[in-house]
């Protein structure tokens, strides 16, 4: 028999030899469903899936529910047109509406974004937590009693640091340019095991190797005996009263077109369907708490593109082995990563042959990007059709902020031996030396020609001791109501200005511990 | 894979010949190839923008040619006439412009993605994957004193 194209021939990874029992495929499913469960949970990726397991650990009936579908390791490929509409929400295509608009990628699969991350694991910042601490007055989110939890985040999603030979030349370009500048590089740790330096984080890892939601926690939770259905999209809570008892939702096809309808109903609903999503439900389900949706922060990313006379061949290598946050305090960390060719053209200008003149480059290019800890507070909001939209406008502080940031990467760039680096300013597209460096700050960048995007939004039903200041409490519970929790990027009280994973999962840890605590 | 109509997909082709990368190693005759990948895409994308997307074509078929100065529809300019209406159409800011960087994004995705093109690149990322998977799976069986599979 003929080998399919994705299929290895010879030995084959863990990953790719998963057992998911317990699983319901909703886009198969005729007719109606109706569940019972002590828990359901509301999404899979790193806050859902890792309460479930540690619900399901401590006896609960788990129900999970999950909006998209389970995509086996197995069955990736590094085509990004196929992967992305597997695995991305409205295929990679949200928008942050403001001045400027940010494009914002989430996963919608078993695993959430914890498939299409860049893997990185970097602990909650203790300038950040000791700020919750003594501005919110969450005590119980100190350093010191984070600890434990973060800890345990790392060990759940195998976190280490990449190997050396798997460093592509983009990671040395990047480490010379670092060195040049004498700006001390940090070495990213990773959830993964035993990374080979494929680069194909954000589209699903095929090697196995990334050790998100969909390999680790959700299986387990599965072999231990929680149930999983698919292609099952909540559209609002069940109440008695002031009292959570369920969720109600539709079954989907791929495509997100409905085909039946769900009832869950269970004594505890977990809602962990992002920063987006989850407010969205609050909202559909009649919680009138003005907090709900507020406080969103977005750490909107800008990319500059250099372009060297060596051939770097950035598709080679592991994914960003290193950050820089020598700029951290300042709101500013730099990184670098290997966009794949079909997805940087986007984001370079022009049309037919004077497109084609730049991408014949492509392999010549080292993309690297500054992520910004933003101050201004954006919010979701419900659309006429009952979907949470994001609103944004970056505000003075955070645009200077945002330009400095291009212009430290784009002096990096420089530094690191790049003859041009492309700007992500339509009214500055392009810088031919670092004597023009001094042009990204020199006023003000018109701010509806500035390309940002996006993939971590936070903050949107944040814990706060008091009901005036977050949509939930120190334990991630509903102000107001019982027996409804989140645990998700909502929950997180504010901007962390590093990758959040590990945040999220610890959050999750925490909280969950006090569910059945108070249960 | 999305159905659009006769009109709008006549619109969309001439969209992509005037997008789509021309010389420097980027000649390869694969409009329909394009063309299909890209309906694939439109079939996934939010109900709003599936509705709106057939009547941004109709409005870039019927409008764009005059807003550059030209005469007729879209889909009857050469790829560098519709290339100055498209830059035109971008500059209306708003849904417009929406719409060609949609358009932009879908034609050079479906595009640069193609196997003769990246294999035009030297890139063979798949090959790489399949050669990293099983190196990976023997060192795990490895290290672990595990047989593989």
């Amino acid at each position: 028999m003929m080998a399919e194209a994705n299929e290895i021939a010879g030995p084959l990874p863990p990953e790719h030899r998963l057992d998911y029992p317990n699983v319901t495929c909703g886009a198969t499913v005729t007719g109606n469903l109706a569940w019972h469960a002590d828990v359901v949970v509301v999404g899979s990726g790193a806050g859902g899936a890792t309460a479930a397991a540690r619900l399901r650990d401590a006896g609960r009936e788990v129900v999970i529910l999950e909006e998209g579908g389970l995509h086996r390791v197995e069955t990736f490929t590094t085509d990004p047109g196929t992967m992305i509409r597997r695995l991305y929400r409205d295929a990679g295509t949200t928008m942050i509406g403001g001045t400027p608009p940010i494009i914002f990628a989430e996963g919608r699969c078993v695993g959430g974004s914890t498939v299409i991350n860049g893997g990185m694991a970097w602990r909650t910042p203790e300038r950040v937590l000791r700020r919750w601490e003594r501005e919110l007055g969450l005590a119980g989110l100190s350093p010191e009693a984070m600890a434990p939890y973060l800890a345990e985040a790392e060990r759940i999603l195998h976190v280490e640091p990449n190997a050396e030979e798997t460093w592509g030349r983009n990671t040395h370009l990047f480490l010379r340019g670092a060195a040049a500048l004498g700006w001390p590089v940090a070495r990213a740790p990773r959830n993964m095991r035993r990374c080979v330096g494929l680069n194909n984080c954000a589209l699903g890892c095929p090697t196995g190797a990334k050790q998100g939601m969909h390999v680790t926690e959700i299986p387990r939770a599965l072999s231990r005996g929680a149930a999983l259905l698919t292609h099952a999209r909540v559209d609002r809570v069940l109440w008695r009263g002031w009292r959570a008892v369920g969720v109600r939702g539709r079954l989907v096809d791929d495509a997100g077109r409905a085909r039946g309808h769900f009832t869950v109903h269970a004594p505890l609903v977990v809602l962990a369907a992002g920063a987006r999503h989850t407010p969205g439900i609050l909202k559909r389900s009649g919680v009138a708490a003005r907090q709900v949706g507020r406080g969103l922060h977005t750490h909107p990313n800008a990319k500059c593109v250099g372009i060297f006379d060596e051939r770097i061949d950035p598709w080679i290598g592991t994914h960003q082995a290193f950050h820089i946050h020598h700029f951290l305090d300042d709101g500013i960390l730099i990184g670098y990563a290997a966009v794949p060719p079909g997805l940087l053209a986007a984001t370079l200008p022009g049309l037919g042959p004077e497109h084609a003149e730049r991408m014949a480059l492509y392999n010549h290019m080292l993309t690297a990007a500054t992520l910004i800890d933003d101050e201004s507070e954006g919010r979701v909001i419900l659309g006429p059709d009952r979907e949470p939209y994001l609103l944004q406008t970056l505000g003075d502080a955070d645009l200077r902020r945002l330009q400095r940031g291009v212009r430290l990467t784009a002096e990096l760039l420089f530094a690191a031996g790049a003859r041009r680096v492309l700007l992500p300013f339509g009214d500055l597209p392009e810088l031919s030396s670092p004597e023009q460096l001094s042009q990204i700050t020199a006023h003000p960048r018109e701010r509806s020609t500035i390309e940002l995007m996006t993939v971590h939004i936070m903050s949107t039903a944040r814990m706060a001791s008091d009901p005036a200041h977050g949509a939930t409490d120190p334990q991630g519970m509903l102000h107001g109501a019982r027996g409804l929790a989140v645990a998700d990027a909502s929950v997180l009280p504010g901007s962390i200005g590093v990758n959040p994973q590990v945040t999220i999962v610890a959050l999750a840890l925490r909280n969950a511990e006090r569910w059945l605590d108070a249960s | 894979m999305t159905e659009l109509s006769s009109g709008s997909s006549r619109v969309l082709r001439a969209a992509v010949a005037a997008i789509r990368p021309r010389g420097h190693g980027f000649d390869q005759p694969i409009d329909d190839a394009v063309l299909d990948e890209m309906q694939r895409y439109l079939a996934r994308l939010p109900a709003p923008f599936r509705l709106l997307f057939p009547v941004g074509l109709r409005l870039l078929e019927w409008v764009g040619p005059a807003l550059a100065g030209r005469h007729g529809r879209f889909s009857q300019l050469a790829p560098d006439e519709g290339r100055s209406v498209l830059a035109r159409f971008q500059r209306l800011g708003g849904p417009c412009a929406g719409l060609v960087l949609g358009l932009r994004a879908l034609v050079f995705l479906a595009f640069y993605q193609h196997p003769t093109v990246l294999a035009s690149l030297g890139i063979d990322w798949q090959g790489r994957a399949d050669m990293l998977t099983r190196q990976r799976a023997l060192l795990l069986a490895r290290t672990a004193g595990e047989p593989p599979s």
